[in-house]
Order: C-alpha cells, then structure tokens, then sequence
C-alpha cells in the first residue's frame, strides 16, 4: 500500500471518529495530521508517525477530550459543563471499575481469614461443608442444627475437611488479597497511561 | 492489548515521568514560540533531542489544539514562497506571553527548591 492511501485512510478514520465536533474543528484537526503525515513522509518516517499518533480512534479521543473540557470552562454552558463532566467521568469508570473487583477480592481475603481464625477459635461451628444430596458446599461458618433431623427431612451438612481448613482457607486469604493488590496496581496503571501531557 | 501483572518498579517511575511531564510540556512549548513562531513539526524537531520532555508526535497537536483555544498561542495556515505543503505555523499571543513569564517564574523557584533539597548528584 502507498503511503498516499496510509494517509489517506488514516484521515478518513480519524475524520469519523471526530464527527462528534463541529466542522470546522474537524476540518483543522484533520488538515494538521495530513500536512504532519505528509511531512513525515517526505522523512521516509510514515511508520513511525502514525505509531506515534496511536490508531486513528485513539488520536481523535484525545482531541475531543481536551475540547469539551476547554469549552465547558470557556462558556459554562449546562449542557457543555454536563458534557464535560461526562468525558471526565469516562475515565473514572476505569477507577470505579478497579475499586469494585479489587474490593471483591479484598473481601473474599477477608471472609476466608475470619473463617481460618474462626476454625482455630470455634471448630465446631467453622467448616467445609458439603449437603449430601444437593452437592451443595459451604465455606465458613454455620450455626448446626441443635436436634438431628427427623426422617424424612434432608440429612444436616457434612464437614470433609477438619483442621486443614486453617491451612487452605490461610492459603486462599493470601491469595485473594494477592490478587487484589495485583489488580489494584494493574487499574492504577490503566488510569495512568494517557498519552496526553495536558490531560486533566 | 498485552497485560502484565508483574509488579514492575521500573515500570512504577516510567508513571512518575509521566506525571511530572504533564505541566513541563506546556511550559517547553510556550518558551520554544516564545524564541520564534513554528510549526507542531518544528517544535518536535527542536525538542527531538530531548526526550525527557517526552513530548511526541501523539501528544503536541491535542496540547496545541488546546492552547490555541485557549488563546495563549495563534495558528496560521502559512504556504512555502516556492509552493509545497502548507503548514499551520504557531505563535505567542500577548496572553500566552503573559503566561509564560508568571509559569516561568513559578518553574524556577520550584526547580532551586526541590533541587537544594534532591541535589544535582544522578
């Protein structure tokens, strides 16, 4: 492929992806990235520009981002500011996002900790258990039935793991909080890896 | 997109850089229209042997686009006496000078105190 068509069809996507702007913001912003393609080109460097810019979806993110928030300071309209805020808020989703599944995972490091402990303190009452007709598993802790079941009624939730509930559910704490730690710095890293140098 | 959950301290600084570019960019970019008026190429020429300013092909048009609004800096479509590409060429507006001096004054204080207490040892 020429690098006329390149360019070309870098433009048209990036045309598209800012249709969202007035004309003539578009038109500017679309003549600027051609005359720098078209420069690089002349370098032999067309390559290298366009990785640089990132994909045309992504450059045109960058400009629009910068533009409602701009705009929204410049005339404080409602629907400009609310516009604005929107854009912010778009990239908070991904702080959201990371404080939900990393909270969750902190958590279930929680509730496997106290269930470790609870076997250490209450035997009795913590417990992997299982119901023998249904399959149905359980880990934690429950309150056992104080009479055995009448027949007829399903039999009470058997125990199969003992002591080494202490160790597996210690394990599963670890592991659980050292998922979440994972992923809270894997989101943190998302939130940080903007191209722009003016980003807000 | 390739994710790596390996915790990476190196990677941790490359965020810090980030960070720490994100007014300096502004600032480079006022000062360099501050000694002539050039084109998004020119000032990436000119900065192309300073990448700690770490300002790319991806990054000065949003910045430009940005200040232009802004009014700190004026685009004209300029063409070549002898014909060729036209270029939009930038310049300082009285605002954007305005600016620059207090940003100026602003980055120098803040360079001598964090430098009396980091030092100049790499």
């Amino acid at each position: 492929m020429s690098d006329a068509t390149r360019i070309e069809d870098y433009l048209r996507a990036l045309a598209r992806a800012l249709r969202s702007l007035p004309e003539r913001d578009r038109d500017d912003i679309v003549a600027e990235i051609r005359a720098h393609l078209e420069h690089r080109a002349g370098e032999g460097r067309l390559d290298a520009a366009i990785k640089s810019l990132g994909g045309p979806d992504n450059c045109a993110r960058t400009f629009i981002e910068e533009i409602k928030i701009q705009t929204a300071f410049a005339d404080g309209g409602p629907a400009k500011t609310f516009g604005a805020l929107l854009a912010l808020a778009s990239r908070r989703v991904t702080a959201a996002a990371g404080l939900f599944v990393s909270l969750v995972f902190f958590l279930l490091a929680a509730g496997f900790a106290f269930t470790a402990l609870a076997e250490i303190v209450t035997p009795d009452l913590a417990g992997f258990w299982v119901g023998p007709e249904t399959g149905s598993i359980m880990i934690g802790t429950i309150e056992p039935p104080s009479v055995p079941p009448a027949p007829g009624e399903p039999p009470a939730p058997r125990e199969i793991m003992g002591r080494w509930l202490i160790l597996f559910a210690a394990g599963m704490a670890v592991l659980f909080f050292v998922i979440g730690q994972w992923l809270s710095r894997f989101f943190i890293r998302l939130m940080m890896r903007r191209k722009s140098p003016s980003a807000i | 997109m390739q994710v790596n959950l390996q915790y990476q301290p190196a990677m941790d600084v490359e965020i810090w850089k980030s960070q720490l570019r994100k007014g300096a960019a502004e600032l480079a970019v006022l000062a360099l229209l501050d000694a002539g008026a050039r084109s998004g190429i020119g000032l990436l020429d000119a900065l192309s042997d300073r990448p700690a300013i770490g300002l790319s092909d991806g990054s000065i048009y949003p910045l430009l686009n940005r200040l232009e609004r802004e009014g700190r800096i004026a685009g004209r479509w300029e063409t070549p006496h002898g014909g060729g590409r036209g270029q939009k060429i930038y310049s300082l507006t009285a605002d954007g000078a305005s600016a620059l001096r207090s940003m100026r004054g602003a980055w120098i204080g803040f360079r001598n105190e964090l430098t009396a207490i980091v030092g100049e040892r790499r």
